[in-house]
């Protein structure tokens, strides 16, 4: 019975991966795909397009870092503190993770822009004397919208993290005497591992795979890797590159989130 | 420390609730006002936008292909999606946790780089690229989502209704739909209605393996890039319309909580 999702997973996800990496050893000659083994592909990613790789796992950290904080305080909201809207929070927050993603994008465009919503309330309560122009089109655009997209599918991991935790070990520790700060550090913060990390590294993944995001609310002078994959496919025919940089790029990713790993292990170990 | 007081969680829950919500609730708010341009005061009250929509000549044929898609995106995942759970509560905990982490793992990927190994693949093997092609890639990401709400249902099963039915003689046909499908139906339209959800919602890899022809994602794509038209609200609305009400419809008759 589990030979249909198998052959799925295969013949639509194994099999084209596998593929595409491959191809990334390939070489492009007029137009035509030539088989070959060669790194060059990947030299060339690394020395063309390096400072954008640079900038996007550092938008890609800075995403990740803010929706985390945020869905963390959520999901111990609806966890421990919401008390009779904990159900409702929680509706709201899995509603909103299964609709709307070019929508949430637009939206922030109408809020963003230098007539959108903001600027408009801002001016009108005499805050700024003028349109505070970055706010659309930059590097602060894609943060805000991306957080938005991102954060319902940051507070589900923790929120089944936390779900799981006992809440006797709690009781039990501020019995021992534990205040308030060592029982979160202690119990809660630990058990919450799991969370933690799925939520990273989904937002992580996420932003340094985007380009309809950057594309849309970056402007012109914002590239991240993601864009320039796509260019490879939609403008150039060069397949080779394009598969190259999307390698090398989970390649990074995968190194910066071990080290996440790493590092988060070893903060929330208990003393 | 001290604890937070109450109050201050409150706000947190507001503020934060507000943040997820009201950039969609902008957007529904300025489908049905007159401005040109989102700005307030909003002006009267009208369905301008949704007429000047229905007249879009590329919007007719947007929303046939999507509703074909995710028709069969649908029932596809449905199918194969409650297959795959009711074979996983069987094995051996270890052995259904690794291959639950296989089927979820496309999930893990940026959108982007699936979009671009599935259209590469399916121009290697010659396949033309259609409708078809884009049903097939979006079971590779609807899937998981049944196979985990069904997964989640089916452990609260209780098996000895099975083993009773089989003892008096029914066939595991018979015993799957007279005493498994009726418990889990709730559970089934609601993954269903999630799988079709997340297939209506998806941009990407719609964009890259339907070769030519258009659904509502790749229209609103292509609207957002040329010009700021109001009518981009009333088709936005339309598609949080379906994706958010047939989700929480899908939650509270499934009472999947994550």
């Amino acid at each position: 019975m589990l030979a249909p999702s198998l052959l799925v997973v295969s013949a639509l996800f194994l099999l084209p991966m596998a593929w595409f990496f491959v191809l990334s050893f390939w070489r492009l000659r007029s137009y035509r795909l030539y088989p070959d083994f060669s790194f060059r592909n990947y030299a060339v990613a690394w020395t063309e397009y390096l400072d954008a790789a640079v900038f996007t796992l550092w938008m890609s950290l800075t995403v990740a870092a803010i929706t985390l904080v945020i869905a963390y305080a959520m999901a111990f909201f609806i966890r421990f503190r919401a008390g009779r809207f904990s159900g409702a929070v929680l509706l709201i927050t899995l509603a909103t993770l299964f609709g709307g993603y070019l929508v949430k994008i637009y939206a922030w465009k109408t809020i963003l822009g230098s007539t959108g919503i903001l600027n408009q309330f801002l001016l009108g309560t005499g805050l700024v004397s003028e349109p505070v122009s970055w706010l659309l089109y930059s590097p602060f655009a894609i943060i805000i919208s991306l957080t938005h997209f991102l954060l319902p599918f940051a507070v589900l991991p923790i929120y089944a993290s936390l779900r799981r935790i006992d809440e006797r070990h709690i009781e039990a520790a501020r019995d021992l005497g534990a205040s308030n700060h060592r029982a979160f550090r202690d119990i809660i913060l630990p058990q919450s591992e799991s969370g933690i990390f799925v939520a990273f590294t989904i937002a992580f993944l996420v932003t340094a795979g985007d380009y309809v995001t950057p594309t849309l609310v970056g402007g012109s002078s914002t590239f991240m890797v993601g864009t320039f994959i796509q260019s490879q496919f939609v403008n150039r025919m060069n397949t080779p590159l394009g598969s190259a940089l999307s390698f090398g790029m989970l390649a990074s990713c995968l190194v910066i989130l071990l080290i996440a790993r790493a590092l988060l292990r070893a903060c929330l170990r208990v003393r | 420390m001290k604890r937070f007081p109450q109050t201050v969680w409150y706000a947190f829950g507001l503020v934060s609730v507000l943040f997820m919500i009201s950039p969609l609730a902008i957007v529904m708010f300025f489908s049905f006002t007159g401005n040109r341009h989102a700005t307030l005061p909003a002006g009267g009250f009208t369905f301008d936008w949704y007429r000047e929509l229905a007249a879009n000549p590329d919007f007719w044929p947007a929303l046939t292909n999507s509703l074909i898609v995710v028709g069969f995106v649908g029932l596809i995942s449905m199918v194969i999606g409650t297959l795959a759970a009711l074979a996983l509560v069987k094995l051996r905990p270890g052995l259904a946790g690794g291959i639950s982490n296989l089927l979820a793992f496309p999930l893990m990927l940026p959108p982007l780089v699936l979009a671009l190994a599935l259209v590469t693949s399916f121009s290697w093997i010659g396949a033309p690229l259609g409708l078809w092609t884009v049903i097939l890639s979006h079971l590779v990401f609807t899937q998981p989502f049944v196979i985990l709400i069904v997964t989640a249902q089916m452990q609260g099963f209780d098996e000895s209704l099975i083993e009773c039915s089989r003892d008096l003689g029914a066939s595991p046909w018979q015993s799957f739909s007279t005493i498994v499908l009726p418990i889990i139906r709730a559970t089934l339209i609601g993954a269903t209605l999630i799988a079709m959800s997340i297939s209506l919602d998806d941009f990407v890899i719609t964009f890259f393996t339907i070769g030519g022809g258009l659904t509502l994602s790749t229209l609103i794509w292509g609207m957002l890039r040329t010009s700021l038209d109001p009518s981009i609200n009333a088709l936005g609305t339309l598609i949080l319309f379906f994706t958010l009400g047939a989700s929480t419809l899908a939650l509270r008759i499934t009472n999947y909580r994550g």
